[in-house]
């Protein structure tokens, strides 16, 4: 029984190998090969049709996924070059307005500063032929000590910070409140036009406020000397110690215009 | 019938992961399972299963009718005669394992070598495809082991 059983599973197994190697040599030369593959897959199409779905969804998830982690790495880097780019861009704007500035920076002596006028007036050694104009800010020690009030050939007179005729519009930076430099023609510098109850302080900084292309905004002037006193109409007036010595004026810079803005 | 779901299972995977690795034979695996737990009478079906569907497998992925046909039938026709020529005593899981995995495994590696798929990303797929067969394998002799106990009890 074990062998007629045995027999006949081999008997079954060697046709099969038989048709089978002759399938594997005989298809070559089979005509109609290509057409039962072409119904086979046409056929098999419809059940594989939700698996070819289902790999196109995970293709396209996978790509949205690398495609997001190189877009992410892109970023990263984009961004480092950018901050990288943004530094060099500020040192190079810096360095162009240092230069610039350099070229703009002219040095002059205080060859006159009458007795009578002590406090208003200095006159330099530097005038229109060094391309000096009217209102132009000069300074000592980098702080604002007056502005060009008239320009000769060769020499100019300098309005001080001291000078009651000279108005300087100003900021305080640390409350970005406005007021207005004058002096008092003794030697003082004041600062006006500032409400009452605003928190002034001692020792805060100020400087000029934007008022033309000649004074520009955020030239130091000084600091905040004492809590101030009131003038009776709702505004105070406070001290102001300025960064220029404006007692022991020997040398001053004056900040030219550029060329730009003359013409 | 059985057959037939278990051939449209290794079909659909190797469609859902073309491109990315093959996937096990699962067809053959089904066979040999069914060949170690039923009795002698299911044979001969099984066998001409074997040879169809190893030809439907030519002609959806091979385009050669004859290659994976001649190899099922041969795995086949090899397990059944090691089957009948190992003990009872023979029989232990490892055993089943072993026979289970290498059963799958001889397809795959023909069609490496013979089909001349030969390079780097098919060796890939391949070591894939025999990684992933150890679970499959594994599983097999698993039901196997407990349709043993369930034959016996």
């Amino acid at each position: 029984m074990v062998d007629k059983r045995l027999t006949l599973e081999w008997i079954h197994g060697i046709v099969a190998l038989i048709v089978g190697l002759f399938l594997l040599g005989a298809s070559p030369n089979l005509g109609v090969l290509k057409s039962v593959v072409d119904f086979v897959g046409n056929v098999l199409s419809i059940p594989e049709y939700p698996a070819v779905v289902s790999r196109e969804f995970l293709r396209d998830l996978y790509r949205w996924a690398r495609d997001k982690n190189d877009l992410t790495r892109q970023l990263e880097v984009l961004k480092d070059e950018n901050s990288k780019l943004q530094i060099t861009n500020s040192v190079l704007v810096a360095e162009q307005i240092k230069a610039e500035l350099d070229t703009r920076m002219e040095d002059a002596r205080v060859t006159l500063r009458e007795p009578h006028a002590w406090w208003n007036e200095v006159r330099i050694d530097k005038g229109f032929n060094q391309g000096i104009i009217m209102g132009l800010p000069v300074f000592q020690d980098g702080f604002l000590v007056g502005r060009v009030s008239s320009v000769s050939t060769f020499s100019s007179w300098v309005e001080l910070l001291t000078s009651s005729a000279l108005m300087i519009p100003v900021v305080i930076e640390e409350t970005r409140e406005l007021g207005v430099v004058v002096g008092d023609g003794n030697g003082s510098v004041l600062l006006t036009y500032i409400p009452e109850g605003r928190g002034i302080e001692v020792g805060m900084k100020v400087s000029t406020a934007l008022i033309s292309e000649l004074l520009p905004p955020g030239i130091p002037i000084g600091s905040i000397a004492d809590a101030g006193t009131t003038s009776g109409n709702g505004y105070m007036t406070y001290k102001i110690a300025p960064g220029a010595s404006t007692s022991t004026l020997y040398t001053v810079s004056i900040l030219k215009h550029s060329k730009g803005i003359l013409q | 019938m059985i057959y037939a779901f278990f051939w449209l299972v290794q079909d659909l995977l190797t469609v859902l992961t073309f491109g990315a690795m093959q996937i096990p034979e699962i067809f053959l695996l089904c066979l040999v399972y069914r060949l170690l737990t039923q009795d002698w009478e299911g044979n001969v079906p099984l066998i001409w299963a074997a040879f169809l569907g190893g030809l439907l497998w030519d002609l959806r992925w091979v385009g050669i009718p004859g290659f994976f046909t001649l190899s099922y039938v041969g795995v086949v026709m090899v397990v059944l005669w090691i089957w009948n020529t190992l003990p009872v005593s023979g029989r232990t899981p490892l055993v089943i394992f072993f026979l289970f995995w290498t059963a799958q495994s001889i397809p795959a590696t023909l069609s490496a070598f013979v089909l001349g798929r030969i390079n780097q990303a098919s060796w890939m797929f391949f070591a894939a495809q025999q990684g992933c067969a150890v679970p499959v394998a594994l599983l097999g002799a698993f039901f196997y082991v407990h349709h043993e106990k369930g034959q016996n009890a």
